[in-house]
């Protein structure tokens, strides 16, 4: 019911949304490493007479219950929060992708164990999975990192296979295959530029969640555990102090807000 | 529908295997005075003696091989056997017993109020793409999704007990105790469903046989009673299935929050104290739970979509 | 006569922009119009305008008078109280129209219930007869996933007109259908005609415009360019354009000078047997294949015309039989040119993109592409674009450029032109012959219109049908 052939101009450059997301996430970045360059305060090195200060010329984001510097506890459980995310999706999405393909394009055997492993993953929810391998090693930010990625692969897996499956029988595959183009092409020029948007967007959003996982394990008492600077024991931490300081409170939740709002706008599909 | 009941019954299987595997590698690496301590836990230090150390050693089969403390555990496993817990020395059945019923109240709430929420607001969404409803839901959900959920509480809690005196934060003797907790996780899943329902609206009312229903001679409400609802059910119920995932998971941290004496709150306990067999219950349980409810959105999608009869 | 649509001035325009020129039509009860014209003539938004039906962003100006009122359409809104009441509206894809959740009587009964007022039982029993009378009252019960494609339209048409509308708007009812198919929708929409009812058609079809009867109008970049009987029009047209639009029916083309072809064979199948989900679609099947032989495959949808050629290419195995193909001819010099262009192309690189990657390949030569091009009609800045934002024909040149560059012996062309209007359709396939034959590549022409294959081919073959189930 078109009027005409006359094509859509093509959507060039990258929506704003997403530039938002990264400039959001490129600080967070910033703020999250400079430090090991520069150089800054001990996160962990208390100073009870600076005991809940607010934030002043010197020190523009106060100071704990504990009188540590909250500027840098708060780049340091970025460092922890920003890179064990970022790690658990790149551990999840390696082989996730590449499982997934092999599982389209083999079919048969191959496909069904990959899809059963898959389905043993999926069947629990998967903070219990993290909290449960949390409880084998306790303290230990290797098992969170393992964890998470153990629950995240499952969907990479899953949703290549999705993609790749009917496009390795569709005609244009095919048509690539007559003209004398090998597998490698069909990974370059069919499939790569199909999965690469699905890819960012579920590694963004997987990257938000491994945060609120981590966060939430925190809070409850069960991931990282105090001294380390981590952003959900930082505010249970700081929670009964919420009348007198409300500022602390405050830090860690607007990072983790900022954090999850970037990836969000990052990972944002475009809607027509 | 066959299929899909033999499927959520592997699932379940599932469930119990990865949970066994999991709680049985935990037990192989309590380190070596770990039933001394526990024992100590249990009946304080100045009467434990290795006697009791070895009751309980015995009772998570360390002294046995391998494979055949594997082949007991799973054993005990699928009969629901859990022993006693570390902890407290109560059976883990009576104690889960008790908490599931409480977790069932919250996560019940939680999923009535969501729908209550999300759906209704998501369809006006949906009806008018780009409107003021539209955009501010979108800037709403966004903002909600990219809080933790504790942070959600914590704010619930400021505004409606701190601050208004409206409802208890803590506790649970009556109803006015569930409201924050299922609020909370209610907020988290509509902010969710929300978005569901306005994409799975506006898809369906840019379809042929939406515009069919209005060339027929159907008035607007008609089309949308007719041709609109039940197609926008579906995929907002099969969607209910992926946000239980949330749902577990926000039970575990929100129990915790407003110390709601449920399975969750009862995981983060055991998993804080090593409490091996309490573990293990908890994790079965609730990963039953997460089967069951799947089950019962396949059938609500049974009974929704004519489609699903059929085959 | 009995006019029960009338249209004064209808025009239509993105903004600023008028797309339809302003239009008037009568149609009156018992006859039919069709309005003809190409893809991008305008012919669809024109009777969109005059239903009310345009889609956002486009506004239209005029007036349609039925059923005693008159519209203004400036205000389409005010055209709802007619639809379905007065005008029923046949939906293009009647699979896609239908709720894919809802029971067929249910589609055809609100029809009756809501919009006609009956009673709830009165409603049934009414879109039951209405069922029954197209002879689908079995498919009462089914849900639309349950339907085939005729059974579809059939409850479609039951349900576009159970508001009580006997005037039926049909917007390319033929698009896509084989011979049977098409043949029973224009059955449906004559027996309208014949009961008093009015008909108003849309279509590029020159054949259905030809059965419908009626009056014609031709558009031509939104402006009727010729109008009259269709007897009068279709037989002796007096626009150029219209001219230029029946030569292009394959039945009108001019007989090819046929070419004996003495050479060597490039592609031998013997006793090629192949069965699809159970169902044995040829078997003892032959072919033989001379060095630039243009051969014609005939037969309705489901015959295994293109299992047979994508056998020949070795993209499927044969049950039985042995494909021998020319010793010595790489494997990339037996090509396909498809029946969906775009499907036929990686979707997320652009056309250039996937040319040179291909002239990289096989180390050919670059300036072998641009006169190929020119011959073909192709500009450069298409180059630059992606599949999708081409038009059908000149990606489906592209795509025979794309197979000439590897210099073939063997062309399979599955259904080439069925998805193109009628003048591109004459044009692509003169293109493609021509270029086969000074190459001396062998085509193997597969197509469902028997008059396209008599006026291209050298020699036509059938498909050894073995009658089982």
């Amino acid at each position: 019911m078109t009027f005409t052939d006359d094509v859509p101009p093509r959507a060039t450059g990258i929506p704003v949304r997403r530039v938002i997301g990264l400039a959001i996430l490129a600080a967070l970045l910033l703020f999250a490493f400079l430090p090991l360059v520069t150089g800054g305060p001990d996160p962990l090195k208390q100073s009870l007479r600076l005991s809940l200060q607010g934030p002043s010329a010197s020190a523009w984001f106060g100071y704990d219950h504990l009188g540590r510097s909250m500027q840098a506890r708060l780049s340091a459980a970025l460092r922890l929060s920003l890179g064990l995310a970022l790690l658990s999706v790149v551990t999840a999405m390696v082989p996730g992708v590449l499982l997934g393909i092999a599982a389209a394009w083999r079919g048969g055997v191959l496909d069904e164990m990959i899809g059963g492993i898959s389905e043993a993953f999926m069947a629990l929810p998967g903070l219990l999975l993290v909290l449960m391998l949390t409880a084998i090693v306790p303290d230990n930010a290797m098992m969170l990192y393992l964890g998470i990625s153990l629950v995240l692969w499952v969907e990479y897996f899953r949703l290549t296979r999705a993609l790749a499956r009917p496009l390795l029988l569709s005609p244009s595959v095919e048509a690539s295959g007559l003209l004398g183009f090998g597998p490698w092409y069909i990974v370059r020029r069919h499939l790569w530029p199909e999965l690469a948007p699905m890819l960012v967007t579920v590694g963004s959003y997987g990257a938000a969640s491994a945060i609120m996982a981590i966060a939430a394990l925190g809070f409850v008492s069960v991931g990282v555990r105090p001294p380390t600077p981590e952003l959900g024991a930082m505010m249970i931490e700081l929670l009964p102090y919420y009348e007198e300081a409300p500022h602390a409170l405050l830090q860690p939740i607007a990072v983790i807000f900022l954090m999850v709002l970037a990836l969000q706008l990052i990972g944002a599909k475009e809607k027509a | 529908m066959t299929r899909v009941i033999l499927g959520r019954l592997v699932q379940a299987s599932l469930v119990a295997l990865m949970v066994g595997l999991l709680t049985f590698v935990m037990t192989r690496s309590l380190p070596g005075d770990m039933a001394y301590r526990i024992a100590a836990g249990r009946y304080g230090y100045d009467i434990v003696d290795s006697a009791a150390a070895a009751k309980v050693a015995a009772e998570l089969n360390i002294d046995q091989p391998a494979l055949v403390a594997l082949g007991h555990w799973m054993f005990d496993l699928v009969r629901f056997d859990f022993g006693t817990s570390l902890i407290s020395g109560l059976p883990v059945i009576e104690e889960i017993a008790s908490q599931l019923g409480h977790t069932l109240k919250l996560a019940f709430a939680a999923i009535v109020l969501s729908l209550l929420i999300g759906p209704p607001l998501g369809i006006l969404a949906g009806l008018r793409p780009g409107g003021v409803l539209d955009r501010g839901l979108v800037v709403l959900s966004t903002s909600v999704r990219a809080l933790p959920q504790f942070v959600v509480g914590l704010g619930l809690i400021i505004i409606f007990s701190l601050t208004f005196k409206l409802v208890p934060a803590a506790g649970h003797d009556h109803g006015a105790h569930l409201f924050l907790p299922a609020l909370t996780l209610a907020l988290g899943l509509a902010a969710v469903s929300n978005r569901v329902a306005r994409d799975a609206m506006r898809s369906v009312s840019e379809t042929s046989f939406y515009a069919f229903g209005r060339t027929k001679g159907l008035g607007e409400w008609q089309v949308f009673r007719r041709h609109g609802l039940r197609n926008v059910a579906v995929p907002i119920i099969t969607y209910l299935g992926v946000q239980f995932v949330y749902l577990i998971e926000g039970v575990v941290v929100v129990e915790t929050l407003f110390a709601w004496p449920g399975i969750g709150h009862a995981l983060v306990h055991a998993i804080f104290g090593r409490d091996v067999p309490m573990i293990q219950g908890a994790a079965l349980i609730m990963g039953l739970m997460f089967v069951a409810l799947n089950a019962l959105v396949d059938a609500l999608s049974h009974v929704i979509d004519p489609r699903e009869r059929r085959s | 006569m009995n006019i029960v649509l009338k249209v004064t001035d209808a025009a239509v325009f993105a903004g600023k922009t008028q797309l339809v020129e302003p239009t008037s039509f009568d149609l009156a009860a018992g006859r039919v119009l069709t309005i003809l014209g190409e893809t991008g003539s305008g012919k669809s938004l024109l009777v969109q305008a005059v239903a009310g039906l345009l889609p956002t962003g486009l506004s239209a100006t005029g007036f349609t008078e039925v059923g005693g009122k008159s519209f203004d359409l400036t205000a389409p809104t005010s055209l709802r109280p007619v639809w379905g009441r007065t005008l029923g509206i046949l939906p293009q894809e009647p699979w896609l129209a239908l709720d894919p959740t809802m029971r067929a009587l249910d589609q055809v009964a609100e029809g009756h219930r809501l919009v006609r007022d009956l009673e709830p039982e009165a409603a049934r029993l009414a879109a039951r007869s209405d069922l029954v009378a197209l002879g689908v009252g079995d498919a009462e019960r089914k849900l639309p996933g349950e339907l085939s494609g005729g059974m579809a339209q059939r409850v479609a048409f039951a349900a576009a007109r159970a508001g009580g509308a006997r005037i039926v708007i049909a917007d390319e009812p033929t698009k896509g259908l084989d011979a049977t198919r098409r043949n029973d929708v224009i059955a449906l929409l004559m027996k309208e005609v014949e009961a008093g009812g009015s008909v108003l058609v849309i279509t590029h079809d020159l054949a259905l415009a030809k059965q419908m009867g009626g009056d014609i109008a031709v558009v031509l970049q939104g402006r009727v360019i010729e109008r009259g009987d269709a007897g009068t029009v279709l037989t002796n047209p007096s626009h150029a354009y219209t001219k230029r639009l029946i030569a292009a029916d394959p039945a009108n083309w001019i007989a090819p000078t046929t070419h004996e072809q003495q050479g060597e064979h490039i592609l031998v199948a013997e006793g090629v047997s192949k069965a699809r989900g159970g169902r044995l679609l040829f078997s003892g099947q032959s072919l033989r294949v001379r060095r630039g032989e243009i051969i014609g495959l005939s037969g309705a949808s489901g015959s295994g015309k293109s299992s047979l050629g994508d056998i020949l290419l070795g993209l499927i195995k044969p049950d039985e039989g042995t494909i021998t193909r020319l010793p010595g001819a790489e494997r990339h010099r037996f090509q396909k040119i498809y029946q969906d262009p775009p499907s036929a192309f990686p979707a997320r690189i652009t056309i250039g993109q996937n040319l040179s990657d291909l002239i990289r390949r096989h180390s050919l030569d670059n300036i072998s592409l641009p006169p190929l091009m020119k011959r073909l009609g192709l500009s450069k800045d298409l180059l630059g674009r992606l599949p999708a934002e081409v038009s059908g024909g000149e990606l489906q040149r592209f795509s025979i450029a794309r197979a000439m560059l590897l210099d073939p012996v063997f062309l399979f062309a599955d259904e080439p032109t069925s998805r193109l209007d009628p003048i591109t359709q004459q044009e692509t396939v003169a293109l493609l012959v021509e270029l086969a034959r000074e190459r001396s590549c062998a085509v193997l022409f597969v197509s469902h219109d028997k008059a396209l294959i008599e006026k291209t081919c050298d020699n036509i073959v059938e498909i050894a049908h073995s009658g089982g189930k």
